[in-house]
């Protein structure tokens, strides 16, 4: 009990203390009010409003960024090509040939073709991420923000590499990040130019078989431990793109003779100028 | 001869090539050397040494870190450039000063080359010399070419011509680049460098020549033991030697002298010892070492001298200051105790030490001379650079699906063959049972094959777990060769339909040779899809002992050319080992091989894969 009176009595002291600092404050806020019936309220509200309207707008800002997003990433097995058709579309031409990547190549311009347009054009983010299998976690950076993803082909050495491709191709559509947003994916086989190279629908046919069989033993797996987000297609049927829920195209190109139309057209539509 | 020379980008973007070496390269030594060497943590390894078919190249390299830029020389294996080292250095330094990132083309850039490389050959050539200068001075220039003739095969003509001397060379020169394309082109750039370097010879020999010629008969005296430290040594050591020389000269060598002169040499400290071993080996490897220690050495020199006045008289205040805007350059002599640190800790937790230092090594690599951002501290620098090295290395090269495969196999009407390996008692018979029971979950039909033939009891345990699983067993009992028990087996599979063989083997350890031979043969002779390394994560130092000799056991006594290695990991007991998962590392950091599944207890269900992030995590913990 003598600890409780103790205790009020301090309190009791506090209070006479804070006595003058409260009388200070009631005489600043006097002062305030007085200030403030001086100013014409038609200047008050001005200032109001400006500060209500900057804030909505800054955080419009974030907003319409957020959603509207211009980032493209380039993506495929190493020696597919992705440094070469990244540079080309940059620059129009892949300068004096790329080696094996080791950092993800990114740029925000307008792309070389359109660069003689006049008018605004938005300009592109485009990623190019390495492809060699260590370097895969990269991926997942970039992806949350992805407009678009090209996924790159080889389309002469196809067929030895088909069941990587077709991998790689299922883990990235079975992405959370990918099915969610549905970020449309545009399959492009390059190195069309060379006389040995495959047709794109011979090539989306194959994958879309090795797809089916990793369908099944990706779902007996995903029970043990590799988790996969989602699964892909309809069970029961045999899989083709058309069952995705992002839209997946094929496109031929050619990165070293310059010959991206397709890609380039792919990146307008998710990309608008 | 140098091949080539590329610069480029981190990114993958070649910045210039040299053009007049044009020589086409066989394969791709560059993709092979970023594939297998610089993006497995191999890159703090001085070359790399590249085959294919008709061709054998040794990879140079640097980095300049800030920049993102790689500068690789590739040169023929069988020549030994001196320069190359030096010449990569210069290129780098040359050409940071005019890189710029918006920029593609520096065509200019070849000129300044040529003059680099001149200077280069010039130094090489310079320090080869010196060694020589013992025989008489005229004699000199002439070894010089002679020597120059040896990299220059078959082109002894131009070497005689070039003797002749001046006006003519250069039109000469010019004639017969036009004919023969590019390998004269680098001849007639050889023939100035030399000139000059005779000349500087004459120049020096006056100075030099005293030090040099003593050099030399203390070499002779002593059968060439302790050579050579004159050259590295500044002027505090040449009186001393002066002396010891002259004593040498005129005691004609008796024994007893001959260890006073030893003496100081070895009170100089380590510099000597780093170079008395060089020096015993070629001489043009010998001027090599002397170049790089002498560079380095006064580099670190430099940065000790600086970095630690700066240290001590600024305080706190300036390395505050440093903290916020941000240092400089980061320098080998700034990353040494943080690395230091990590490699003791990745060491606590059971990385091997060789690994560990490797890896260390890397991290240096790919962070020297980089810019230390703002509010980040060394450390938390140092320590980001290694999670990334760490992830990189545990992520998997290859498809660790085998249910995958294993459906291919379905399909082609074969059965899927894995067959564990690995040092006695580490369980590959109880983890054998456990990718059995795995795989019957996922509606695959298994066959177990005992192909221990060595332990006592082995088949029986086997019989044990096959009979509580209730599948088919193989057995052909004690005695029996291995290789031949597997090879029915998949046969017996083939017939009765099995979908997987899982091939047991006997334990061994790594340095028993006519074990490791009928694994050899065992793996031959029936080509398995799979061949498991099983391995405890207990094992510390071990772990890279083990796999590296299994591997290396394997492609020796292979008598394919194409020798099966070691796919993948299995690695047991890891529910006894707490936080100290370091051999897990160690494992897939010599191999190469992803560990496909990890044994975690003691029932059947005790199977995962590994988390290559919680490996990670644990790791820097």
């Amino acid at each position: 009990m003598e600890g409780m009176e103790q205790w009020k009595d301090q309190l009791e002291q506090l209070k006479i203390q804070l006595e003058p600092w409260k009388i200070q404050l009631e005489q600043w806020l006097h002062q305030a009010i007085e200030y403030l019936d001086q100013i014409p309220p038609i200047q008050l509200y001005a200032a109001i409003a400006v500060l209500f309207i900057s804030t909505l707008l800054l955080f419009s800002i974030r907003l319409f960024k957020r959603t509207k997003s211009n980032t493209i990433v380039l993506t495929g097995l190493s020696g597919s090509g992705k440094t070469v058709l990244f540079y080309v579309l940059r620059d129009g031409s892949s300068h004096q040939g790329t080696v094996t990547s080791m950092e993800p190549n990114e740029g925000t311009f307008v792309l070389n073709s359109e660069s003689n347009k006049k008018g605004k054009i938005k300009s592109v983010h485009l990623v190019d991420v390495p492809g060699h299998s260590r370097l895969r976690p990269k991926l997942d950076e970039f992806l949350p923000q992805a407009a678009g993803i090209v996924f790159v082909v080889d389309a002469v050495e196809f067929l030895p590499s088909c069941p990587s491709v077709s991998e790689y191709l299922y883990d990235i559509l079975t992405k959370a990040s990918v099915v969610k947003k549905k970020i449309p994916v545009l399959i492009c086989c390059n190195k069309s130019d060379k006389v040995t190279a495959h047709t794109k629908e011979f090539i989306r046919k194959q994958i879309e078989k090795e797809i089916e069989k990793l369908r099944a033993s990706r779902s007996a797996i995903s029970a043990a431990d590799i988790s996969n987000d989602f699964t892909l297609g309809v069970s029961g049927e045999v899989f083709s793109f058309t069952q995705c829920r992002n839209a997946v195209t094929v496109a031929d190109a050619s990165g070293l003779k310059g010959e991206v139309a397709q890609v380039e057209q792919f990146i307008r539509e998710h990309v608008k100028p | 001869m140098l091949e080539q020379l590329l610069i480029f980008t981190r990114g993958g973007l070649i910045l210039w090539t040299c053009k007049e070496l044009g020589n086409a390269l066989k394969g791709s030594p560059i993709d092979t050397l970023i594939r297998s060497c610089l993006l497995e943590e191999r890159s703090g390894a001085a070359s790399y040494n590249y085959d294919a078919p008709g061709a054998s190249y040794t990879l140079k390299w640097t980095f300049h870190n800030e920049l993102g830029l790689v500068f690789v020389a590739v040169y023929q294996r069988i020549l030994h450039l001196l320069y190359v080292d030096d010449l990569l250095a210069l290129v780098r330094r040359e050409f940071s000063e005019i890189y710029d990132p918006k920029r593609t083309v520096y065509n200019d850039f070849d000129e300044t080359f040529r003059q680099l490389r001149m200077e280069a050959e010039a130094r090489a050539e310079e320090l080869k010399k010196s060694k020589q200068m013992v025989k008489p001075v005229n004699n000199s220039k002439k070894q010089g070419q002679a020597q120059k003739a040896g990299f220059d095969k078959g082109n002894k003509k131009r070497e005689g011509s070039s003797a002749g001397g001046g006006g003519d060379e250069n039109d000469e020169g010019k004639g017969r680049k036009l004919e023969n394309g590019h390998s004269n082109g680098n001849i007639f750039e050889i023939d100035e460098p030399r000139m000059t370097a005779a000349v500087n010879g004459k120049e020096n020999t006056s100075s030099n020549f005293s030090a040099f010629d003593v050099s030399k008969l203390q070499k002779r005296t002593k059968g060439g033991k302790k050579t050579d430290t004159v050259v590295n040594k500044g002027s505090k050591v040449d009186p001393k030697k002066k002396v010891t020389k002259k004593n040498r000269v005129w005691d004609d060598a008796p024994p007893e002298t001959k260890l006073d002169f030893t003496d100081p040499v070895d009170g100089n400290g380590n510099e000597n010892i780093e170079v008395v071993p060089a020096s015993q080996g070629e001489s043009m490897m010998d001027v090599e070492e002397i170049i790089s220690s002498d560079s380095e050495g006064e580099e670190d020199d430099n940065v000790q001298k600086d970095s630690k006045p700066e240290a001590t008289k600024k305080g706190w205040f300036s390395s505050m200051f440093q903290s916020i805007a941000g240092k400089a350059n980061l320098e080998k002599g700034d990353l040494e105790p943080a690395l230091k640190a990590l490699k003791d800790r990745l060491m606590t937790k059971n990385v091997a030490e060789e690994i560990a230092e490797k890896l260390c090594e890397s991290v240096a690599a790919s962070l020297e001379g980089k810019k230390l951002a703002s509010f980040t501290r060394v450390s938390s620098t140092v320590q980001a650079a290694m999670e990334e090295a760490l992830v990189r290395i545990l992520t998997p090269r290859r498809s660790i699906d085998i249910l995958r495969d294993v459906h291919a196999a379905k399909e082609q009407r074969k059965p899927y063959v894995v067959v564990f390996v690995g040092v006695n008692g580490v369980g590959k018979s109880t983890n054998l049972a456990k990718v059995a029971y795995w795989l019957l979950q996922h509606n695959v039909s298994v066959m177990m094959a005992a192909c221990d033939t060595f332990r006592s009891g082995a088949v029986e345990q086997l019989r044990t777990h096959a009979r509580r699983l209730q599948i088919p067993i193989f057995e052909k009992g004690y005695e029996k060769d291995p290789a031949i028990v597997a090879k029915e087996a998949i046969q017996e599979a083939t017939r009765n339909g099995s979908d997987v063989v899982l091939v047991d083997t006997a334990g061994r350890m790594q340095d028993n040779e006519p074990l490791m031979r009928a694994l050899s043969k065992l793996i031959y002779l029936n080509n398995p899809d799979l061949v498991l390394f099983v391995g405890e994560a207990l094992v510390g130092n071990d772990a890279v002992d083990q796999l590296s000799k299994f591997n290396q056991k394997l492609a020796d006594l292979s008598t394919s050319s194409t020798p099966r290695l070691i796919d993948g990991i299995l690695l047991t007991k890891f529910d006894t080992i707490d936080d100290k998962v370091g051999a897990a590392l160690s494992m897939v950091y010599i191999s190469g091989a992803p560990v496909m599944f990890v044994g975690c207890g003691q029932s059947y269900t005790d199977l995962k894969k590994l988390n290559v992030k919680s490996i990670v995590k644990t790791l820097l913990k």
